[in-house]
């Protein structure tokens, strides 16, 4: 976990606040904010307030200030926690109480409680400081956020298996409702909202908070948490962020999957995750070619369909060949000079670094053989059947090796084709991983190189190129079949593949193609 | 599904995240949990056979669809969907078919002739406005529509 410093001290600060095992408030704090919070949500919910209830506001604060909670930053910070547990006390005990058999009467109900208190909390962060004081108020909100995420984790943890959901939910979603409202104070705070609310739900991802993954799950989904990270924040500033809890969502969900056999909570959590990855494949296909190796690294390599909507991403502002002309030819396409961007640091991700040494040792000097024999016991971890290699370290060398053999292959003023990228060290560390490892590892090896297959760019076309080699140098029949038993083939059997006309007709033909070919 | 590595059991780290997961499962969370109160129309979802139509028409949330509406059902939007889309749509075809909106008696009103009097303050004159609380077109004769309370921010 990140060290509670730089951005994230605050949030850190609020958690460690209600996790601490033994905080004393001081006498009369619990009955005096419980008293202040009534007070605020009967003001709240009470007719003839202005619209965002400023006045009422104004009123209220002085109350605090009577009563000593805007005193001291600790006490502030205490007053947000007693609130927050109050808030959520009087939810459990609605959402119990077996006597209120209605629940369309009962949720509303928490509603009420639950929105007056966020108003009050978005009311404070927009109002503390001056106007053009944007620390304290991010200070603030990132207090606020870490109070309920520790609430939350606490609740979490010594309820266990009756712990609820929505009231979190709700602050969450409400508040960040709020602080995105079109206001100028709220927008020059922005990006730190959105920043502060990533760190938050990092803090609250699903191997963290269980109990929590599928309200977690529509909170980074929400239509406008996805719009501000992804589309209306200037220079994709947020997109690393968005695609952190991305990948906190697969990593969850990876031991799972692997298995295939989905109990009925995974599929839930599994259904959702594919919708969302339909949108952002509709809606962001840029953002899934850009992060696609992040992702690819940590989704189990069995998940055909979830690796497929992120591979099939492409810039909106290219068109794709027809795949089916007769006599395509790939090389002359423009595109396939440009590599890819790639957003995550492979090189690091190489290790150890004595490895990582003799790797780019050999990559230079073709040399000592002894690197491609000891190769297979850098990449294997254990002697367990479905568990023996290191997968991340797989995928990192393949691409590594790959992206080094294009720049190898300019370097001596040429383009990668079936012929410049045979002979040489990249091709010797490829040829070897496809003889030298067991069928377990050469599934895996395969699997990191039809990763790269995707549209038009340098690596696709590197990375086809280096399969058909690999096939036609293969020297049995075995490694033959299995490449050939690429997941990426077994595309059209998916459901998602129906979902627009155009897609259905591609595969149809690819499947038409596979037809002609075996008969 | 597919495990071509096989399959694994899973750490006791993952059988207690089941667990809580199943337990979550049970309160999934709700659709009105992340939407502002509907004091009116909440949300309450049943099964409904699967020949009946299960999403609203497509365009439904454009401002040609609310002009294609009755006046009363737009009058109905505007009063039980506040705060939404909807309303706001209603509004702006209940505008279009030139009612305009009173803030103080907060009712709807169209001339029914040109008025009598016209200047800087106020017109007057007979008009129709839609009574809510008897829900109902009535008709006004010598009503004076102070400009005070018209509504007329741009929609837009």
């Amino acid at each position: 976990d990140r060290a509670p410093m730089g951005p994230t001290v605050h949030i850190h600060n609020g958690i460690l606040q209600v996790r601490a095992p033994n905080y004393e408030d001081p006498p009369g704090l619990v009955e005096k904010t419980d008293f202040l919070l009534r007070e605020w949500i009967n003001i709240y919910n009470s007719q003839h307030q202005g619209r965002d209830s400023t006045k009422a506001f104004s009123i209220f604060v002085h109350q605090m200030n009577v009563h000593g909670i805007l005193k001291t930053d600790d006490l502030i910070t205490r007053f947000f926690r007693l609130s927050t547990q109050l808030c959520v006390e009087t939810v459990y005990r609605a959402l119990l109480d077996k006597s209120n058999a209605n629940m369309t009467l009962i949720r509303p109900k928490c509603y009420h409680t639950l929105d007056a208190f966020v108003r009050l909390v978005s009311l404070l962060v927009k109002h503390s400081g001056d106007a053009n004081n944007t620390t304290t108020k991010i200070h603030l909100l990132n207090k606020v956020l870490g109070i309920v995420a520790g609430c939350l984790l606490q609740d979490h943890d010594t309820r266990t298996v009756d712990f609820q959901q929505m009231p979190y939910q709700r602050i969450f979603t409400m508040l960040f409702l709020e602080l995105n409202a079109p206001e100028p104070i709220l927008e020059a705070i922005n990006l730190h909202v959105l920043t502060a609310y990533c760190h938050t739900f990092h803090i609250l991802r699903p191997s963290k908070a269980a109990g929590f993954c599928y309200a977690w799950l529509e909170l980074i989904s929400h239509r406008v948490f996805i719009g501000r990270m992804l589309a209306t924040t200037p220079q994709q500033k947020c997109w690393s962020l968005y695609a952190q809890l991305l990948v906190d969502l697969f990593r969850y969900l990876a031991p799972f999957l692997r298995n295939a056999e989905l109990a009925k909570p995974v599929t839930m959590l599994y259904k959702g995750t594919l919708r969302v990855l339909l949108v952002l494949l509709h809606d962001f296909p840029e953002f899934l070619c850009d992060y696609y190796y992040g992702f690819c690294d940590v989704i189990p390599p069995n998940c055909i369909q979830m690796r497929n909507l992120i591979l099939s991403a492409f810039p909106r502002t290219m068109r794709l060949p027809d795949p089916f002309i007769p006599n395509l030819k790939v090389d002359m396409l423009p595109e396939i000079s440009y590599a890819p961007r790639i957003n995550t640091n492979i090189s690091l991700t190489i290790s150890p670094a004595q490895f990582k040494k003799d790797l780019d040792s050999y990559l230079k000097a073709r040399a000592p053989v002894t690197f491609l024999s000891e190769l297979r016991s850098n990449l294997q971890i254990s002697n367990e059947p479905g568990v023996r290699y290191n997968i991340s370290l797989m995928n990192a060398l393949v691409l590594y090796v790959g992206t080094q053999a294009i720049a190898y292959i300019r370097n001596k003023g040429l383009t990668p084709s079936m012929s410049t990228i045979a002979h040489s060290a990249h091709m010797d560390i490829f040829q070897n991983l496809t003889v030298d490892l067991d069928t377990e590892g050469r599934y895996l090896f395969f699997n990191a190189m039809a990763n790269q297959l995707r549209y038009p760019n340098s690596h696709t076309h590197y990375f086809s190129c280096t399969f058909l080699y690999l096939f036609a140098e293969a020297n049995t029949e075995v490694i033959q079949e299995q490449i050939t038993r690429n997941p990426t083939y077994k595309f059209w059997q998916h459901q998602f593949v129906h979902c627009a006309p155009e897609i259905e007709k591609l595969f149809e033909s690819v499947a038409r193609s596979c037809f002609v070919k075996t008969s | 599904g597919v495990a071509p590595l096989g399959a694994v059991p899973l750490q006791k780290e993952h059988q207690q995240q089941f667990q809580l997961m199943e337990a979550a499962y049970y309160h999934m969370p709700h659709p009105s949990d992340t939407e502002r109160i509907r004091t009116y129309l909440p949300r309450n979802p049943c099964n409904t056979p699967s020949y009946y139509i299960q999403a609203p028409l497509f365009n439904s949330d454009t401002p040609e669809f609310y002009q294609r509406l009755g006046t009363e059902t737009l009058f109905f939007v505007f009063y039980y969907m506040e705060g939404t889309k909807a309303q706001y749509l209603a509004a702006k075809a209940l505008k279009k078919q030139s009612w305009r909106f009173h803030t103080k008696y907060m009712m709807w009103f169209q001339r029914h002739e040109e008025p009598k009097i016209i200047n800087e303050e106020y017109e007057q004159g007979t008009y129709i406005y839609f009574d809510y609380e008897k829900w109902g077109q009535r008709k006004k004769e010598g009503f004076t529509f102070e400009y005070k309370y018209l509504e007329d921010r741009d929609l837009n």
